[in-house]
């Protein structure tokens, strides 16, 4: 008895390490994943308002309806405490991003607001949508400048 | 040997010199404290670009002060410069001395590289991908916007140097070296 209480003393800490650990790893994957989609859907507007892409209006509200979803998801429950670059492999958020979390959340607002003008915004030719990327694009770059490892 | 008054610096290395540190001073500015949309600091790096191609051919073909033969000196030179530098006398040097000769190089080495980082850059938002990121790979566009930042941290160490050795010169030694590069006049003694 004495020795099994011993053995489950002995794997219990191993144990809440292992699952904290799958539990920051599916953080990282869901946050980055996040990113990975904006850019999946910011990468077309962006050709299109380069005109690498000819414009495409269905093609172009298609990719921001995508984006004002992104914008209404709510992505800080990604953002555990003690994941930032240098306390989990792999992890690009600097540690002052958990010191602001108040400005992160207000930058993170104005992607929101940005990405939900941005279906009417496409509409209408490429100008509009080199309108429309540069003030998602714009929203993109104030948490990055701050919150992101270079 | 009495110094004499000299037309040290031409016209076209002095319009390069203003221009560069206009430039770089716009672009560090912009860069970091300028809009979103960073088509003026692109703008300011094309051009200090063209102004590091216009001092490499200067280098080799413009007057003697100029040359890059003409002031990279060896270590031995530079020393002895070095050990003399204190003396509260002007140097009455005849262009860039051999020890300043490091700072241009090591300026036109950092700039050069800025230039370079940024036109790989990617910072992933879209607006300010720089022109040549596409011909390398992700990583290294990623990469290239840290290399940028440490950049300008190297140039504005360079630049606290550059403008911290003038005013050394101008107070404790008590050469101008300002107008000089303004007026192309300078008082020189050549020993040899």
């Amino acid at each position: 008895m004495r020795l099994i209480l011993a053995a489950a003393f002995a794997v219990t800490p191993a144990l809440a390490l292992a699952q904290d650990d799958s539990a920051v790893q599916d953080a990282l994957k869901a946050r980055q994943g996040y990113m990975a989609a904006i850019s999946a859907n910011m990468g077309p507007l962006a050709a299109m308002a380069k005109g690498d892409v000819a414009y495409d209006e269905a093609q172009a509200v298609f990719h921001a309806n995508n984006l004002a979803a992104l914008g209404n998801y709510e992505v800080e429950m990604h953002f555990l405490p003690d994941t930032a670059q240098g306390q989990v492999e792999g992890s690009h958020a600097l540690p002052k991003l958990w010191d602001n979390l108040d400005d992160v959340r207000a930058k993170h607002e104005d992607f929101k607001v940005a990405a939900a003008a941005a279906p009417e915004g496409v509409k209408g030719g490429q100008a509009q949508v080199g309108a429309v990327v540069q003030s998602l694009g714009g929203t993109c770059k104030a948490c990055h400048d701050n919150y992101r490892a270079k | 040997m009495e110094p004499v008054r000299e037309k040290l610096w031409d016209p076209a290395l002095r319009a390069f010199h203003w221009l560069l540190a206009f430039f770089v001073i716009a672009a560090w500015v912009l860069g970091k404290f300028g809009p979103a949309n960073m088509w003026l600091h692109f703008w300011c790096g094309y051009a200090v670009a063209g102004l590091l191609v216009f001092r490499l051919i200067w280098g080799f073909v413009g007057p003697e002060p100029a040359r890059f033969r003409h002031f990279l000196t060896g270590p031995g030179k530079m020393l002895r410069y070095a050990r003399g530098m204190f003396r509260r006398v002007p140097s009455y040097w005849p262009g860039h001395n051999p020890l300043g000769a490091l700072s241009v190089i090591a300026m036109l080495l950092v700039l050069a590289a800025q230039v370079g980082s940024g036109l790989v850059s990617d910072p992933d938002d879209f607006i300010n991908v720089g022109p040549l990121a596409g011909q390398v790979s992700q990583a290294t566009s990623r990469a290239a916007v840290g290399w940028h930042n440490l950049g300008a941290v190297l140039i504005l160490a360079l630049v606290i140097l550059h403008v911290g050795v003038i005013l050394f010169y101008r107070f404790w030694k008590r050469e101008d070296l300002v107008r000089p590069m303004l007026t192309g006049w300078k008082l020189v003694r050549r020993d040899d």
